[in-house]
């Protein structure tokens, strides 16, 4: 039977209004760097916000790049475990080695304005079934292939819910 | 086929951001009672489920571990990252030109330079992929100035690349993080230098860059020139005192 292989994208919204005390952290963390690494480009220039440099300032676009070493230290801490997503019995269940921090809005005078999201990409999973508004899956890797003793693997169930991509789809023999 | 329209009302959905902006902001006002419902104390975990619609369950695992602040990367003092080439022990004073050239302390330095080839690593890139965390950010770095006005980098003697002479940039933010000065630092030339006794490294100095051709350099450089110490089996030992307003 053919498997579904399928990469997961979280994204993890923060701003001003998060609680959570990771989420806080790497809000000053990148709001500061932000503030920073933006004056590089707006030197001579009455731009303050990042969509008003994204739009005039060549090489703004790199911006998001120098405001990244501001969470690695945070995503470390995370220990490859993904946030904030469990399944159904309330655990946190996700593993992930990818990042991309993404800036949606911010101004260097403005802390207000400030809104990042940090994109979480899956480990490789298998995509077995779809119960109701549940994903049931295992992770695709060698050591969870099914044992020939009893022909199980090791599974969870996953809602569908909001800021959840299936962000790629293969399909493996 | 069914499959196929499944997959394609989730893309749908992904791409329709007025609907995500909406769903952001309720997600973030029921954020709270997530987590008091949750029990966890007020300190809050990576455990918690801040942003799933109402109907899904609740966090119900061990707290912690609890995040501890974390620097930007670029806060360290040895920014070498395994580049070869001579060291150099980099000190740079800031001084406040607002307060009779007084030594600033608290003062954010960034520094950044290429490494003996002429090439820089990447920084920011096109930002458009997503990045493992072990990613580097060599020659690189940011100190905080003590109460001398001091930073001290570990490096080694940058080379050189067509069109410039040899030069460290440096951005020098208060300590809330407002822009000073963006200024590059200039070195010695002539028998005896250290930039000749480097000798442009592996690449030689043929074609190089003098600071009175320098498109940075040549309208005067003096407050930007360093002094420059050592040998190339000994280090070489960089010290240079700039002033900014503060």
């Amino acid at each position: 039977m053919q498997k579904r292989v399928i990469i997961l994208c979280y994204r993890k919204i923060i701003d001003a209004r998060s609680v959570k005390q990771w989420d806080k952290l790497v809000f000053e963390s990148t709001y500061l760097e932000f503030k920073m690494q933006a004056q590089n480009f707006s030197h001579g220039t009455a731009y303050t916000s990042y969509a008003e440099l994204m739009r005039n300032v060549p090489n703004a676009q790199r911006i998001t790049g120098m405001v990244t070493p501001s969470v690695t230290g945070y995503v470390q801490q995370l220990g490859s475990i993904m946030p904030d997503i469990l399944n159904n019995i309330g655990r946190r269940f996700l593993t992930f080695s990818r990042f991309q921090l993404e800036i949606i809005n911010s101004d260097i005078n403005d802390k207000d304005k400030h809104q990042v999201a940090i994109n979480f990409y899956s480990e490789p999973l298998i995509w077995h079934d779809t119960i109701d508004n549940y994903l049931l899956l295992s992770v695709h890797s060698p050591e969870n292939q099914s044992s020939a003793e009893n022909n199980s693997i090791s599974t969870n169930l996953m809602q569908l819910q909001p800021y959840i991509n299936i962000s790629s789809l293969q399909y493996h023999n | 086929m069914e499959r196929k329209n499944f997959l394609k009302s989730l893309v749908i959905g992904a791409v329709s951001s007025s609907v995500l902006v909406e769903a952001c902001k309720k997600d973030t006002d029921t954020a709270t009672t997530t987590t008091t419902t949750s029990g966890s104390s007020s300190s809050g975990s990576t455990s918690g489920s801040t942003d799933s619609s109402s109907c899904s369950v609740v966090p119900t695992e061990t707290e912690g571990p609890y995040p501890t602040k974390s620097p930007a990367s670029y806060v360290r003092s040895d920014i070498t990252d395994g580049r070869t080439g001579y060291k150099l022990t980099v000190n740079i004073t800031i001084k406040n030109s607002n307060s009779s050239c007084a030594a600033l302390s608290s003062a954010l330095v960034d520094i950044w330079h290429c490494d003996a080839e002429g090439n820089y690593s990447e920084y920011g890139g096109s930002g458009t992929q997503s990045t493992n965390y072990t990613t580097v950010h060599f020659l690189r770095g940011r100190q905080t100035t003590d109460s001398n006005g001091l930073v001290t980098f570990t490096s080694i003697f940058p080379g050189w690349y067509t069109g410039r002479a040899t030069h460290i940039h440096v951005h020098v933010y208060n300590s809330s993080g407002t822009s000073l000065k963006v200024t590059q630092i200039a070195f010695p030339e002539g028998t005896g230098t250290a930039l000749a006794a480097v000798s442009g490294y592996s690449k030689g100095m043929s074609g190089y860059t003098y600071n009175a051709s320098d498109g940075v350099f040549s309208d005067g450089y003096t407050l930007e020139l360093a002094t420059v110490t050592g040998s190339t089996t000994a280090g070489f030992v960089l010290a240079i005192s700039l002033s900014v307003p503060a």
